[in-house]
């Protein structure tokens, strides 16, 4: 393992200037709106704004770009696959039917926490499916098919359940999960997915040690001390947590968790503690300006912040699958 | 499936947003020359859309009615779900239809037009009735229908007792201004069934100043930033178990209550072109007066 040649911030410095970068982001989203700095309301109007529509955007766009950045560096160097990502490997479509059927069989509406727990749920069932489906030590490919296979299934079941609920917005529905939206989002539900994010994060960033161990492969783990069982569990649980949680009031946003670590690589070296930390903070700073584009975008070309993800991120899937062929024959 | 599609189509219709959603399903269909119902009409009537549903059920003989859709019984969408609820329901597939060996099909503009093509291919008489998006489509709507049932005279009964509603409706003092904003964050523009409803209540439409999306799409933030003089605020009841409803749910929306007027149609209100959009525009005119008044108090504060 080389620990990247062209690294030239100290691991501190890194995390400074992708730190400040993730508050410069958060403070432009705050900024930024069709109502401008609020130069034009009244100041009632001005307060409900910031604090009711902007303050909760984003905090959201932080705190599930965070998630997605964090879980696909910790996905990828946990499986040690490349193509390794919440949304790819089905992880927030199993999410988002577990929200679906929390709202649509009520139990939303009998205690708030059922939506993200709900999430959380689908996204820890969607998890077994594909380990069921591939084994942990699935190749980088096998891996993508089940993934695929239950985000397929996912879907499909979601579509069943908007359809046998008989809602007349099935469709608009099925776009705002599948598509994902941070649009008029409320603080009420920041309230609700942020512990479980938080801890889903915080438990994610432990495991960063044991992933560094990781790369010299699972013996020199385990003689450093590494309990390979705990790491899995809190693999699994820290990404049900924070993907589950995240997905549960957003819908599915794909591909942040995947570029935002091989963006990063070269800076960190392959030293995932630090990785870790840097895909955290630069995943909240690009799914922050996303969203601000999309508004100041918005009068003249409508986008969900998922089709921008995937926009940005498809074609860099793309090339990381070809990658991977070539590494592979 | 099928029987939702151009539900949905409806919904948005008022954004004009059907486009973007129900897609190129909706592009074939057009409006085709009426066969009009001579002499004895049609007996075994199927219809396909809810506001077709709504126009034969009001205008024709229960007798004769073989189907309509299951929407129609819908008390969310339909005006009238009481006098549906004794009447047969159709799926809205061809074959479907075809088991009520219909003499005429009545069907609308959005989502069924693979059906209404294959049926007329079998032979069938279909008649498609063009969306209303004024008033005016309104009368049209009913005169279509009237005439394809063969009861033009009960027809014109009904646009004459619709006219006399409308012209009961006087405008005067300013004109307040209002925006109907729908679940899903969707706003009414300018050619849908809800603007002229405001206008002929005596308001003007705020839409064009909130620079919507062209789906019809504004943003909260603006709402609050800009308030109307009337909100209107247009759910569907039973909407709690989805998403998009929470457009209507935030906090910001209910901050803004307490600042300026709000109305809430329901949109059963607006979906269809029929004369009970006259209920609407009769419960925007009753509310106008407080509107104007609250107007003129902010004004002195």
């Amino acid at each position: 393992m080389t620990m990247g040649g062209s690294r030239h911030f100290a691991p501190w410095q890194l995390l400074a200037v992708l730190g400040a970068a993730a508050v410069a982001a958060f403070l432009i989203s705050l900024a930024t709106g069709p109502a401008g700095l609020g130069i034009n309301a009244a100041g009632e109007a001005r307060l409900l704004i910031f604090r009711e529509i902007r303050l909760p955007r984003a905090i959201l766009g932080a705190l599930i770009g965070g998630a997605l950045g964090l879980s696909g560096a910790v996905l990828q160097g946990y499986l040690r696959n490349p193509l390794a990502e919440a949304s790819l490997l089905g992880i927030s479509s199993g999410a988002a039917l577990g929200a679906v059927l929390a709202i649509q069989l009520g139990l939303s509406q009998l205690f708030a926490l059922a939506l993200p727990i709900g999430g959380l749920i689908g996204a820890l069932a969607a998890m077994f499916a594909v380990i069921a489906l591939a084994g942990l030590r699935a190749g980088a490919i096998a891996m993508l098919l089940a993934g695929l296979a239950v985000s397929s299934i996912a879907t499909a079941l979601i579509s069943l359940v908007l359809n046998l609920a008989h809602n007349p917005f099935a469709s608009v529905e099925m776009v705002f999960w599948l598509m994902g939206s941070l649009a008029d989002r409320s603080l009420p539900q920041v309230w609700l997915a942020a512990p479980l994010m938080l801890a889903g994060m915080a438990i994610l960033l432990l495991v960063g040690r044991a992933l560094d161990a990781l790369t010299l492969g699972e013996d020199a783990a385990l003689s450093l001390g590494i309990d390979l069982a705990h790491t899995r569990w809190a693999v699994i649980v820290g990404t049900a947590l924070s993907v589950g949680a995240a997905t549960a009031v957003t819908g599915v946003i794909g591909f942040i968790g995947l570029i935002i670590p091989h963006a990063l690589r070269p800076l960190t070296g392959h030293r995932p503690s630090l990785l870790l930390p840097a895909s955290l903070l630069a995943g909240a700073g690009m799914l922050l300006l996303a969203d601000a584009a999309l508004r100041l975008m918005q009068p003249w070309v409508e986008l969900r912040i998922g089709v921008l993800t995937a926009l940005l991120g498809a074609p860099f899937f793309i090339w990381l699958v070809l990658r991977t062929r070539r590494e592979l024959l | 499936m099928s029987a939702l599609a151009p539900t949905l189509a409806r919904l948005y219709r008022t954004a004009a947003l059907a486009p973007a959603i129900a897609g190129c399903v909706m592009l074939a269909a057009a409006a085709r020359p009426l066969a009009a119902g001579e002499g004895a009409g049609p007996r075994r009537i199927v219809s396909l859309d809810l506001c077709t549903d709504q126009l034969l059920i009001e205008l024709g003989d229960a007798t004769r009615i073989a189907a309509v859709t299951r929407l129609a019984r819908d008390s969310r969408l339909s005006a009238i779900p009481g006098k549906a609820a004794a009447l047969s329901t159709t799926r809205g597939e061809a074959e479907d239809v075809l088991a009520y060996d219909p003499d005429l099909v009545l069907a609308g503009p959005f989502g069924v037009s693979p059906t209404v093509e294959l049926l007329r291919r079998l032979g069938r008489n279909v008649v498609v009735v063009p969306l209303a998006q004024d008033l005016a489509g309104v009368r049209r709507a009913v005169r279509a229908v009237a005439s394809a049932i063969g009861a033009e005279q009960r027809g014109e009964a009904m646009i004459a007792e619709f006219d006399r509603r409308l012209a009961r409706i006087a405008a005067v003092g300013p004109r307040p201004t209002a925006i109907v904003y729908q679940i899903g964050g969707i706003a009414s523009g300018p050619g849908s069934l809800a603007d002229a409803a405001l206008n002929a209540a005596g308001f003007s439409n705020l839409y064009d100043a909130y620079r919507p999306t062209r789906s019809g799409r504004v943003l909260l933030e603006s709402l609050i930033a800009w308030p109307p003089d009337l909100l209107v605020l247009t759910g569907y009841g039973g909407e709690d178990r989805t998403s998009v409803a929470d457009s209507l749910r935030h906090p910001a929306l209910a901050a803004l209550r307490i600042w300026r007027p709000v109305l809430e149609l329901p949109g059963r209100f607006w979906l269809c072109g029929t004369p009970h959009i006259a209920d609407a525009i009769e419960r925007l005119a009753g509310v106008r007066e407080s509107v104007q008044e609250a107007m003129q108090a902010r004004t002195r504060r």
